[in-house]
């Protein structure tokens, strides 16, 4: 009975030195075998232990709090493998009462993340640098809404249509109404 | 061990192992360690058949209440600052382990192996090519220095 209690606890760990862990009879190879136990971060046995998939053993707080240290570099104290919330398996040993899931306490786990995909290059809509000029306009406090309008920093803009196709005919129809309504506007303003 | 914060804890387990079983040619001032658990004070002997050899080191080790998943502030003091081409004149070391490399699996017996490993593998003594302006424009925190690590050949 015990014997099985014990190689569910080794599960997570390699455990070369001690083949049959009942074989432990010097207060040595006893300590040897608490060591075993350690958390990788503080040292001590191993609480609400938590193993990576790379099979380094730490006690849930303790590597939540190493995860929380660099968010966007997480990897395993032990041997630097990528490691995340998510992929640590929770160790249940005899002597726990409640068989819940420590990652479930220590803060309650958040709701899932996405991240946004990265731009391309650092400013891909800087200025005019793509071809085709783009006339965009805003209604706001008068210089300042020009200026906001103007301006788009790093968000990439759809490419114009080809020369000579209709939607190139029809883009270029509208950005002419747009430009004379924005000049008949600013003209307005100044005569107003 | 009550009332010890987790920090005091840890340091406290690794004061005794490294009392107990130190690594060939270090050992710490217990003293000083006991009085302040945050200040270590760690002696360090040259490898012998290194160029290092005969000499002895003080290395002096400060650690945050955030220790260990806050790198510990590790620079050579006393009167000898070992001439490498990875070590400034005011005791600063360059070593990618000491910030961005610092994992909370390493430990102050590690940090000195890998200092004595650094000395070791050196096969001329010299002083980083920008030691006297470093020197002259550093901070006291060796951690508040954005290190450049790009030679890992020492």
């Amino acid at each position: 009975m015990s014997g099985i209690t014990e190689n569910t606890k080794t599960s997570g760990e390699p455990s070369k030195e001690n083949p049959s862990p009942n074989s432990s009879d010097t207060p040595d190879d006893e300590k040897k075998d608490d060591r075993m136990f350690e958390c990788n971060i503080c040292l001590d046995t191993a609480k609400d232990a938590v193993v990576s998939m790379c099979g380094h053993l730490f006690c849930w707080p303790c590597l939540h709090q190493w995860l929380e240290t660099r968010p966007n570099r997480q990897v395993c104290p032990v041997c630097k493998a990528s490691i995340s919330k998510e992929k640590v398996v929770p160790l249940y040993g005899r002597g726990s009462t409640k068989q819940e899931d420590p990652r479930e306490k220590v803060p309650p786990r958040p709701a899932g993340q996405r991240t946004e995909p990265e731009p391309g290059s650092a400013f891909p809509g800087f200025g005019f640098a793509d071809n085709g000029f783009h006339m965009s306009f805003g209604i706001g406090a008068f210089p300042f809404g020009f200026f906001t309008s103007t301006f788009n920093f790093g968000e990439a803009r759809p490419t114009p249509a080809a020369r000579g196709t209709q939607q190139h005919m029809e883009e270029q129809f509208l950005s002419k109404i747009f430009l004379w309504m924005a000049i008949l506007f600013v003209a307005w303003l100044l005569l107003a | 061990m009550a009332g010890m914060s987790p920090s005091e804890k840890r340091l406290q387990k690794e004061l005794m192992s490294l009392m107990k079983e130190p690594p060939p040619g270090v050992s710490v001032d217990a003293e000083i360690a006991e009085q302040n658990l945050l200040l270590w004070i760690i002696r360090m002997e040259g490898v012998s058949g290194t160029l290092y050899e005969g000499e002895q080191f003080e290395l002096q080790f400060k650690f945050s209440n955030k220790y260990p998943f806050d790198s510990p502030e590790v620079t050579f003091v006393g009167n000898n600052i070992p001439v490498h081409p990875h070590v400034y004149s005011n005791g600063h070391i360059c070593l990618s382990i000491l910030t961005d490399d610092w994992s909370p699996a390493l430990s102050v017996q590690s940090v000195c192996l890998s200092i004595v490993s650094m000395l070791s593998s050196c096969k001329e003594k010299k002083r980083p090519p920008d030691n006297a302006f470093y020197v002259k424009t550093c901070n006291k925190n060796p951690k508040k220095t954005k290190w450049w690590y790009h030679d890992d050949s020492v």
